[in-house]
C-alpha cells in the first residue's frame, strides 16, 4: 500500500500483504481465482475484493492470503 | 417530524455521502482504497435513489420547489456541507456516520412500514462492506477533531431523547447503543444544543452546501457547457 499523504495516516507500504481473490458465478461451476488486493488486515481485503471484483454477478466470493497457499509445483517444475 | 421527512433527510445526506466518497476516487491512499472510495459512491448514490422512490409510496412528499434554489433546503448534515480536505475526515464518514446511516435504515427495516421493510433490506448487505472498510482505517488511527465531529452529528442525526418517530423498530437511544454496540466503543462526550436543533435537516450547525456541489447537484455544471441551442431548450 503506497502513502501519498504523508502525515494524514499511518499506514504504510510495509503492513500491508497481498490476498488472492476467488469466486464463482453459479453453483456447478467451480472457484476460479479472479484477481488479488493488497490490503493491511481481512476486513480491509474483503471490503478492497468486493469493490474491485464486483462487476459481475458472483454466487460466492473468497479471499486467502497469499502466504496461506501452499503450492505444490510451479509452472515448469516437472 | 413525519417518518416521510426522515426518509428524505436520509437520502439527502446518502446522496452527499456519496457525492463526497466519490471526490475521494483518485485521491485516497493507494488503489485498492481509490476503487472502495468509488464502488462505495456508487451504492450510496444508488441508496438515495431508492430512498427518493420511497417517498411517494409512503404518502406525504416532503420535497418542495425551494429545494431548486436554496442549497439549505437540501437536509443534509453540516459534514457535508463543505469537500473534505483530509483522508482523517473520509475516515471518519466511512466509520461513524455511513453506520449511523445504516443503524435509521435497520430501524426502517424492523419498523413496521411495509415499503421500508421491503425495500431497504438489500442496503444492509452492501453497507456491510462499507462497515469493514471504514472500522479497519479507524482503527489504524485518525485524527481526533473529525472523529469527535463525526460522532456528534451522528447523535444531531438521531434526534434529541423522546423524538421517537412512528414506523420505526428503535428510538435516539436505542439507535445511539446500536452505534456504539457496532463500533465496539462508547460515544465521547459531546455538547448538543437541541434548542438550535432542525427538525428537518437534523443538525444544529447552521449553513449549506458550498454553491459548486450545489450547482452539481440541480445539473447547473453541466447545464454551463451546453451548446447554447441545448441551453434554449433545458431553460425551456
Amino acid at each position: 500500500m503506497s502513502e501519498r499523504h504523508n502525515g494524514y495516516y499511518k499506514r504504510v507500504s510495509g503492513d500491508a500483504v497481498e490476498y488472492e481473490v476467488f469466486a464463482r458465478k453459479t453453483r456447478e461451476e467451480p472457484l476460479r481465482q479472479v484477481g488479488s488486493v493488497v490490503a493491511p488486515d481481512d476486513d480491509l481485503a474483503m471490503a478492497y475484493a468486493r469493490a474491485t471484483y464486483d462487476e459481475e454477478r458472483w454466487c460466492e466470493m473468497a479471499i486467502v492470503r497469499k502466504e496461506h497457499v501452499i503450492e505444490l509445483w510451479q509452472p515448469g517444475e516437472p | 417530524m413525519s417518518l416521510s421527512d426522515l426518509v428524505l433527510s436520509l437520502a439527502d445526506n446518502k446522496q452527499m455521502l456519496g457525492l463526497r466518497y466519490a471526490e475521494w476516487a483518485t485521491r485516497a491512499p493507494s488503489l485498492e482504497a481509490d476503487i472502495a472510495a468509488a464502488a462505495m459512491g456508487l451504492d450510496d448514490l444508488g441508496h438515495s435513489r431508492v430512498l427518493y422512490g420511497c417517498l411517494e409510496p409512503l404518502g406525504a412528499d416532503p420535497r418542495g420547489p425551494e429545494r431548486e434554489s436554496d442549497p439549505a433546503a437540501i437536509r443534509n448534515l453540516a459534514y457535508f456541507d463543505e469537500p473534505w480536505t483530509e483522508w482523517s475526515q473520509f475516515v471518519a464518514a466511512n466509520a461513524i456516520l455511513d453506520t449511523a446511516f445504516t443503524v435509521v435504515i435497520e430501524a426502517c427495516v424492523n419498523g413496521s412500514v411495509e415499503v421500508l421493510r421491503q425495500r431497504l433490506r438489500k442496503m444492509l448487505m452492501e453497507e456491510r462492506y462499507h462497515f469493514l472498510h471504514g472500522r479497519s482505517w479507524l482503527r489504524s488511527g485518525i485524527e481526533p477533531a473529525p472523529l469527535l465531529r463525526a460522532w456528534q452529528e451522528a447523535l444531531e442525526l438521531f434526534g434529541p431523547p423522546g423524538s421517537d418517530i412512528d414506523g420505526l423498530s428503535m428510538g435516539p437511544d436505542q439507535m445511539r447503543a446500536r452505534l456504539e454496540e457496532q463500533l465496539e466503543t462508547t460515544a465521547p462526550h459531546v455538547t448538543i444544543h437541541w434548542e438550535l436543533w432542525d427538525p428537518l435537516r437534523r443538525r444544529t450547525a447552521p449553513g449549506a452546501i458550498d454553491t459548486h456541489t450545489f450547482g452539481m447537484l440541480r445539473g447547473l455544471e453541466e447545464k454551463k457547457y451546453a451548446p447554447p441551442a441545448a441551453a434554449k431548450q433545458t431553460a425551456v
